[in-house]
């Protein structure tokens, strides 16, 4: 049975394709900033059993439980004051979900600021935009001050006795920065570089006050849980995997997109429906990379069977990630296209700990004479050995991020290192 | 007290306190964890990933620098996971690390290298090109050599928490991170050379010291520094009768484990211009003599003198026995009262070491959370006490207040102008800055020994003692009230009782006595205050010291000494500390220990009903010294002064402004002075406060 097409009444994000008025007139028009009040009255407690029933997972790519995380941040004790930082430094290669948010639809965003701030008792958001949305920075700026003259940001919002400021702040141009302990650094004004765990976050995060990190999407998304409930969300997607997602599908693909569609949907089903198939045919696929370029690859029988969410992907051995899924065909130099994401994590890499900063260029350069036919067999092996002596060494999962790529080009791709060595 | 957890090192149970990390729990259990980014007196940064351990029911083996120990925690660091994890870490390590060792400085005590031995591969897989770094010119007492650098960032740690100087970062990202001041020039901080030994690599090396010895080749002896008055402990590391560097020897109690650059960076000044055999003047010139032919001439003088006319100086920089001697040879030998120790001119009372010493240990400024200083600037003065006060305030627990001349002490002070006529203010119970004295738990007043030579130092002494009496800075637990000296030798001397008494002159009389040619003999020891052209003018002026100086140049005999490095010697430091510094080499050529010289002369110049001076070895000097003071039979123990302060009569206070008492910090003394190292940092120092005359 084939996974339903979202009717517009049941998206999160109704203007995500930009036909639409992006402005609060337009977002009010669709529903938006409806029921507010009566969730800004609602016991915090409460919202957050809402969220943990919900399963929603993180939609920045870990796909931790949100209700979980919320449930960590301590009650404001009148000493220190609790921040929700929302993580929109979108970096991932392949990902540009949190763009079309930001641009078309970023009411969507205002309205979980200000839903999660009063759930979080944070008088204060922070939304951290990556450097190079400077134009999407703009428009959630002016989403930001409709807001506030609407009444709906600032001091007793819709008469709830409910305060939240949200404030933008624009970053300098590094994917560290999307690592969220290394965005508070940055936020703090200082070099972006991941911090020591623990402490975590919900105890210690931006200026040392309790704070809660989240990516756009989970964000935007609760207000719309919590207004349509739990039936509605839950009926889309697997047990544990519950909802809807957006997904950016790019690559070797006729229509690439960005498209809501529930959750556990096949991963060749999505890209049948949404993005008119494989150039070439899906007999012409060579891999897909699954959540954007840090989770390994799946194969074409893998990527034929796969159900797109957490579980599934985790299953074998890859994971939802951003749900950045790029397609490459047989046209593809895959060895260029994986060396090239190495050496994108090369230039990304903070520099903070050793493995990280001397091995992950090494790899990258390994890996590039490697796919050249330059070196031996047994590099090859060398080269995963590297990996496994970087991942899960560091500070942060950067490093893991860098190195599972590598290891799937070697897991599924070996034997064309191997043709091209004894070339 | 906090409650104890269970820690399974390798099986054996260890106890550590709630909140020790795993490293801290490994120590316990006496297993060796690599390190390179840790240490123990900066901030935690988990970066260099060497420290790595198993934890049973972790995913992944954490960094046991930071990770929180936790009861029934089951760490193994013998595991193959363990290894394999060292292993990695070394493996990047030493990917871009020139293999330089044989012409790099710090092969030989190098935490790479070692740990590379112990923990490492023996070949290397990395067959691609090495990363090469430039070099960074921070001034003249650091080398660079950034290719080394492991990117530990201890040195940036450094400069940014303990010596207060945000200069140094990590400019880049990924392997293009470079260690530097991003701004080329030197470091502004007193501190610097402490750098050298916290970097476990060879990319800060000791500059002047670079490609002159190995480790290996170096004997250490245990010394104090004495280029200040801290007493800082340090290890004179020297080869075949040279001094060829100077590093800082663990000590909790006064310096932790660093040192201020006056005290590592100028020991070439000890060979520099020294004076080698005794000197008697012929005519227009001193020629050099033999000992017995200088002694003859200085008793030709003395026969024909009488003990009014007879006087003598004390320098800054001698240790106890040659104070003592000194005195002793004056006092008793020559029978004379003119002598005197303060050649700044100060009202130094000397009755009570409460006076002229610290009250309150450097250590326990640690536990001050109000300080008021007055005309006194620690971070030139006393580097070491100025580095707790930064301690304290840099965690939020202390204010400090600042009367006297605005200067940056690398933490924040609320200033209070230079008019030292406010004190009669802050003594009413009123004024903000009492409160917040009286509310402080420790309150301490600190008064800088510059101070002490306005004329009005005594009335300032006295104001500070009643404002520290009315705001409990005085009691059975807590010394708040410190006079801090600014010279390794003015404690001793006081001690020691080298001051006129009632019918001798002062120092500044001695000078003006010397001058209008009243005085038939002139013993000057050593480097004072005093400019040289206030001590001519005596019928005979003897000079003992180290180094050729005017003062020695002007003298009609001059008497060679031994330097600091050159003899075992006890020093009091500022807190009233006594030390004792060992020989680590011999003085040069005819050069003789300051003591003995004195001891020596009253041989030769005592009357015979007087004889010479009662000690034939140190061991018997030092029993007399110790009857003389009671710290002194206390080595290296603070003996608290017991006695109630009896405070002089003293002047008004006067509106002169404080001015700042160093002005040049890295020629403080004649050995700093005799340093082309200390020079050169003096000038760009120079260059730095005064922009303007360079640009002219």
């Amino acid at each position: 049975m084939p996974t339903p097409i979202l009717k517009p009444e049941d998206k999160v994000f109704k203007n995500l394709d930009g036909a639409d008025d992006w402005s609060i007139k337009g977002y009010k028009k669709r529903g938006g900033y409806k029921g507010l009040k009566k969730i800004l009255k609602t016991d915090p407690a409460d919202i957050i059993d809402t969220l943990k029933k919900s399963a929603l997972r993180g939609r920045g790519g870990a796909g931790f439980p949100t209700g979980l995380k919320w449930s960590f941040m301590p009650r404001p004790d009148g000493k220190r004051p609790n921040y929700l930082v929302c993580n929109a430094d979108e970096g991932e290669p392949g990902t540009c979900k949190d763009r079309d948010i930001l641009r078309f639809d970023p009411h969507t965003l205002v309205e979980g600021m200000i839903v999660g701030c009063h759930t979080l008792g944070a008088e204060t958001g922070y939304i951290y935009v990556r450097g190079e949305y400077y134009d999407e920075s703009s428009r959630l700026q002016q989403a930001l001050d409709e807001a506030y003259e609407a009444g709906l940001l600032g001091k007793n919002i819709e008469s709830t006795g409910v305060n939240v400021d949200v404030y933008l702040h624009l970053g300098a141009g590094a994917y560290i920065c999307g690592e969220e302990t290394a965005l508070l650094e940055s936020l703090e004004g200082k070099k972006g570089q991941p911090r020591l765990k623990p402490p975590f976050p919900a105890g210690y995060g931006l200026y040392g006050c309790p704070t809660t990190v989240n990516n756009v999407e989970t964000i935007a998304q609760v207000p719309a849980i919590l207004k349509n409930g739990l039936d509605w969300w839950t009926r889309w997607g697997r047990e544990n995997n519950h909802g809807t997602k957006i997904f950016s599908i790019s690559g070797a693909v006729n229509k690439p997109c960005n498209v809501e569609a529930p959750m556990s949907i096949p991963l060749k089903e999505l890209i049948e429906t949404y993005a008119d198939g494989v150039i070439g045919g899906w007999d012409n696929l060579a891999a897909i990379i699954p959540g954007g370029s840090s989770t390994p690859m799946l194969n074409p029988e893998q990527a034929g069977e796969v159900l797109m969410d957490f579980d599934g992907l985790r299953e074998l051995g890859t994971g939802l990630g951003t749900a950045a899924v790029v397609v490459m065909n047989k046209e593809v130099d895959v060895l260029a296209v994986m060396t090239r994401i190495s050496g994108f994590y090369k230039h990304e890499s903070c520099g903070q700990c050793t493995p990280c900063r001397e091995g992950v260029g090494w790899v990258y350069r390994l890996m590039s004479r490697l796919a050249e036919g330059e070196g031996s067999k047994e590099e090859l092996d060398q080269l995963f050995n590297l990996t496994k002596r970087i991942e899960g060494r560091t500070i942060c999962a950067f490093a893991d991020g860098a190195m599972w790529p590598v290891q799937g080009t070697l897991k599924h791709f070996r034997d064309e290192f191997e043709r091209r060595l004894s070339a | 007290m906090t409650e104890k957890i269970t820690v399974i090192v390798n099986g054996h149970e260890v106890q550590v306190p709630q909140g020790a990390t795993v490293m801290d729990a490994c120590t316990k259990a006496e297993q060796e964890i690599p390190r390179f980014c840790y240490h123990e007196r900066l901030s935690v940064a988990g970066n260099c990933r060497m420290c790595l351990v198993e934890v049973e029911g972790a995913p992944k083996p954490v960094a046991s620098c930071h990770f929180p120990a936790a009861d029934g925690m089951k760490v193994n660091t013998e595991s193959e996971t363990t290894k394999e994890a060292r292993k990695g870490t070394m493996e990047f390590l030493l990917a871009n690390h020139p293999l330089d060792c044989p012409i790099c400085d710090q092969g030989g005590e190098c935490d790479l290298q070692d740990i590379a031995v112990s923990y490492g591969s023996d070949r290397s897989r990395f067959n691609e090109m090495k990363r090469s770094v430039d070099d960074r010119d921070i001034g003249p007492l650091i080398k660079t050599v950034m290719t080394r650098c492991i990117h530990c960032t201890r040195c940036v740690r450094f400069a940014t928490e303990v010596a207060g100087v945000e200069e140094f970062g990590a400019t880049g990202r990924g392997e293009n991170m470079e260690i530097g001041t991003y701004v080329e020039r030197a470091l502004e901080s007193e501190l610097a050379g402490n750098m050298i030994d916290l970097c476990p690599v060879g990319a800060l090396t000791n500059k002047p010291y670079a490609y002159t010895a190995r480790p290996w080749e170096l004997q250490h002896t245990n010394g104090i520094d004495v280029m200040d008055a801290c007493g800082s402990h340090i290890s004179i590391d020297h080869r075949a009768g040279q001094v060829m560097r100077v590093t800082p020897r663990e000590c909790n109690a006064i310096n932790e484990e660093w040192i201020a650059d006056t005290a590592r960076f100028s020991w070439d000044g000890l060979a520099t211009n020294r004076l080698t055999a005794p000197l008697v003047r012929k005519g227009k010139k001193l020629t050099e003599t033999d000992w017995p032919t200088a002694f003859k001439a200085i008793k030709t003088a003395l026969d024909k003198a009488k003990p009014q006319k007879i006087a003598g100086v004390l320098g800054n920089q001698q240790a106890a026995e040659d104070a003592f001697a000194f005195n002793a040879f004056m006092q008793h030998t020559l029978a004379t009262a003119n002598v005197d120790c303060r050649t700044d001119g100060s009202a130094t009372d000397a009755s009570q070491r409460a006076l002229y010493t610290m009250g309150t240990p450097i250590e326990q400024l640690e536990q001050a959370d109000a300080v008021l200083l007055i005309g006194c600037n620690p971070r030139l003065e006393a580097p070491m006490a100025n580095l707790r006060l930064r301690k304290v305030v840099r965690n939020g627990s202390a204010t400090v207040f600042n009367l006297g001349a605005p200067a940056d002490l690398t933490y924040a002070t609320t200033e209070l102008g230079d008019n030292v006529q406010l004190l009669e203010a802050l003594n009413d119970p009123k004024h903000k800055v009492f409160k917040a004295l009286k509310k402080a738990e420790n309150p301490v007043v600190i008064v800088g020994s510059g101070s002490l030579q306005r004329d009005d130092g005594a009335a300032i002494v006295n104001h500070a003692y009643k404002l520290a009496e009315a705001v409990d800075a005085l009691r059975l637990d807590w010394n708040g009230f410190n006079i801090i000296q600014q010279h390794a030798g003015r404690v001793a001397a006081l001690d020691m009782g080298v001051l006129p008494d009632k019918d001798g002159m002062s120092a500044a009389d001695i000078s003006s006595a010397a001058q209008q040619g009243q005085l038939d003999v002139l013993f000057v020891y050593g480097e004072g205050d005093m400019p040289p052209q206030q001590l001519t003018g005596a019928g005979l002026t003897v000079y003992i010291g180290t180094h050729r100086t005017t003062l020695a140049e002007q003298a009609d005999v001059v008497l060679p000494a031994a330097s600091y490095t050159e003899k075992t010697a006890l020093w009091a430091n500022a807190e009233g500390r006594v030390q004792e510094s060992f020989k680590a080499v011999n003085p040069p050529l005819h050069a003789k220990e300051d003591w003995k010289i004195f001891r020596a002369l009253s041989a030769e110049v005592a009357p015979a009903d007087i004889g010479p001076l009662p000690f034939d070895s140190q061991a018997q000097l030092r029993e007399l010294m110790a009857a003389r003071h009671p710290a002194y039979a206390a080595i290296g123990q603070l003996v608290p002064a017991t006695e109630a302060i009896k405070l002089s009569r003293a002047s008004k206070l006067n509106s002169a402004p404080l001015q700042p008492t160093v002005q040049e910090f890295y020629r403080q003394n004649v050995i700093t002075q005799h340093s082309a190292v200390m020079t050169e940092c003096q000038k760009l120092a120079n260059e730095r406060t005064q922009p303007q005359q360079k640009a002219a």
